[in-house]
């Protein structure tokens, strides 16, 4: 059992993804945050190395300060034993020892206040001071490089996470109002529908790639609507076109049938051509009428009295059923009320009636159930050729009788998909059912 | 009876002037929307047969025309547009009926002498063929006196036949004048025919000659001269 329930198609899709404002400005806040963290590791080291070095400088500089103040004590004292106190260390050495460069070292020395070993910095240099040669050692605590690499480090994650923090909040004010026009023209494209044949207006605005767009926007639509417009008419004004010729065509068969001394078989070439005709124009307007329906010309809804209708419909074609011999059942709710055009639910109606009846058995039998829900109208009669989800399309036949032109039931679901009905159909007990749900 | 054909497209003008004149009618012809007004302003016609798409106005406009100057003229609105609007619209501003294409003529003919007999108010309401008095008000059709019981459709159906008198009338043409163009020819040729073995079955009975000959191959004549 193969049910298929078409959708109805909404001109407006629903809106199941909101705009997510955020969306184009995170991305971009999010590579400049990935840059700016790449800009900040580089700079960190930069920042080492420059404090590090600024230090040393420093450190090189002070112990020197200190040399020269011990050299100048040396003159004053005229050392002669060898002069040990904290961080200093002076010994007197033999004449004849050559004055050396300034040495710096790093060392580890008890710190005396602390108590532990800690880095130092070491100045080792002999200098000859009057005629005698001094060893001469000192060093002072230095500032290590893990002080450094941490004081740096915290600083700029600080800097970081600030910066972080202050890019998201204001990209995300900024681009609500930079991204506005935007929006705009987005929540009116959503809006924007050829059938209303409305003007297209933007608004101007201080971007100039959104300007680009609204005036892209505004030709193109400006342009569907001209090209919508132009095939519409083409459609209906070549639909009707159609119809003149064919009724010369048939008319001058219908003369030609009323000459004298026909045959038999001449007549009934005529008629057979005469019915030729009749099709082509009945399919003419099947088609006009899909287009209509497509371009939303029957736009006349209100509460409809499916009821009476139906019921007006099938004394309509009661003859036709007597005739068929088809036994009817119906069950139809009174007053049953639903919003849709007039015209169109005439023509509903029509369609699956006389579908109804034309594909039957003689004898058969035809269910027509009403209520406020659904219309349900089943049928027995041959079962379908083709695939039933193919059933609602145009041209396609559930079998190849004669004379119909595939068109019925592909109005009915146009119908239903404009007034807003779910059709199905489904083959149970050897009856055809079709279902429209309101 | 005078009508006057307005319609644009010469070939379809040949086609109804030529079928009406064969009916008796007197048939003049214009094309375009001026030279409808000139004719209308000069003579006088029973019918007047207007074609909504002229070259140089709206036919329509003809029916307003001829509402504003009080004229009583019959007026029968051919249409390529077979819209329930224009219809509508149509019959609001005063049109007698309203025919879309295509048509057959034999339809045609039967709307045609339909107006006409609605506009004789004065006159019977009466037809008669032979021994056969039809009363196109009550709806009785009579055979030497003796009333035939017969359906509604049974009743359109004779007139129909009788309208177009010693004509072919296909039985495509009957379905559709009998039940609109909604109903399909293959479904209701068998009704046709149903119908035409009843109607020929009273007549007979009542002592009427089997006036409705069967066209082998085509449809139906109602035949006065057997």
């Amino acid at each position: 059992m193969v049910k298929i329930i078409s959708k109805p198609c909404t001109d407006r899709v629903t809106n199941s993804t909101p705009i997510f404002k955020m969306r184009l400005i995170l991305k971009i806040t999010i590579i400049y945050l990935l840059i700016s963290l790449l800009v900040f590791m580089l700079g960190g080291v930069i920042t080492f190395e420059v404090i590090k070095r600024e230090v040393d400088f420093e450190q090189q500089r002070f112990l020197r300060e200190r040399l020269t103040s011990a050299e100048k004590m040396i003159e004053r004292r005229k050392l002669s034993r060898p002069f040990v106190r904290d961080k200093i260390s002076i010994i007197p050495l033999d004449s004849g020892v050559q004055e050396t460069k300034v040495h710096y070292s790093d060392t580890i020395v008890m710190h005396s206040t602390l108590q532990r070993l800690e880095p130092h910095i070491k100045l080792d240099v002999i200098k000859v001071i009057n005629n005698r040669p001094y060893k001469i050692s000192m060093y002072d605590l230095i500032i290590e490089e893990d002080d450094i690499a941490d004081g740096v480090q915290e600083s700029l994650l600080k800097m970081y996470l600030l910066l972080t923090f202050v890019v998201l909040i204001l990209s995300g004010l900024t681009s609500l109002w930079i991204l506005k026009p935007f929006n705009k023209a987005l929540q009116r494209i959503k809006d924007f529908s050829l059938m209303r044949n409305q003007e297209y207006k933007y608004e101007h605005s201080s971007t100039s790639e959104f300007n680009k767009l609204n005036q892209f926007l505004e030709e193109m639509t400006r342009k569907m609507q001209k090209d919508y417009q132009a095939v519409k008419e083409f459609t209906e004004n070549a639909a009707h076109e159609i119809q003149t010729p064919l009724t010369i065509a048939s008319g001058k068969l219908e003369i030609l049938l009323n000459t004298e001394k026909l045959s038999e078989e001449q007549s009934a070439m005529i008629i057979s051509a005469q019915q030729s005709l009749k099709r082509l124009s009945k399919m003419n307007q099947s088609l006009l009428l899909l287009t209509k329906i497509d371009n939303k010309e029957f736009e006349n809804v209100g509460q409809i009295n499916i009821s009476a209708e139906l019921e007006r419909q099938i004394f309509d074609f009661e003859e036709l059923i007597e005739l068929k011999s088809i036994t009817l059942n119906k069950e139809i709710e009174g007053n049953v009320k639903v919003e849709m055009d007039a015209v169109l639910c005439g023509i509903l109606i029509t369609n699956l009636v006389k579908n109804a009846i034309r594909h039957n058995f003689e004898a058969g039998r035809i269910k027509i159930l009403l209520n406020h829900k659904k219309l349900i109208i089943s049928n027995t009669g041959e079962p379908l050729s083709i695939e039933p989800q193919l059933l609602f399309d145009r041209f396609k036949k559930g079998n190849q009788s004669q004379e119909s032109l595939g068109l019925g039931l592909a109005i009915v679901k146009k119908i239903c998909d404009v007034s807003g009905f779910e059709i199905g159909y489904k083959f149970k007990n050897d009856e055809h059912q079709i279902e429209v749900t309101f | 009876m005078k009508v006057l054909l307005v319609e644009d497209n010469v070939e379809l003008t040949q086609n109804v002037s030529g079928y009406l004149s064969k009916e008796g009618y007197v048939v003049e012809c214009a094309s375009t929307y001026a030279s409808a007004i000139d004719k209308l302003a000069g003579f006088d016609y029973d019918i007047v047969l207007l074609d909504i798409m002229l070259p140089d106005n709206n036919g329509l406009e003809i029916l307003k025309y001829l509402k504003a100057h009080n004229s009583d003229m019959g007026v029968l609105i051919l249409s390529a547009k077979d819209a329930l609007e224009d219809r509508i619209h149509g019959l609001e501003l005063g049109a007698d009926d309203y025919l879309p294409k295509p048509f057959h003529l034999s339809e045609l003919n039967a709307r045609i002498k339909s107006i006409y007999r609605r506009r004789q108010l004065s006159g019977s309401s009466e037809m008669v063929v032979g021994e056969i008095r039809i009363d196109t008000k009550t709806l009785e059709i009579r055979v030497a006196n003796i009333l035939l019981d017969l359906t509604r459709k049974e009743f359109e159906m004779f007139l129909y036949l009788v309208v177009n008198k010693n004509r072919v009338l296909t039985k495509q043409s009957i379905a559709e004048h009998l039940w609109g163009d909604y109903m399909d020819s293959m479904d209701s040729f068998d009704f046709v025919y149903q119908h035409i073995k009843n109607l020929r079955k009273k007549i007979t009975a009542a002592g009427g000659k089997d006036y409705i000959q069967t066209m082998y191959g085509s449809g139906y004549k109602f035949n006065t001269n057997i």
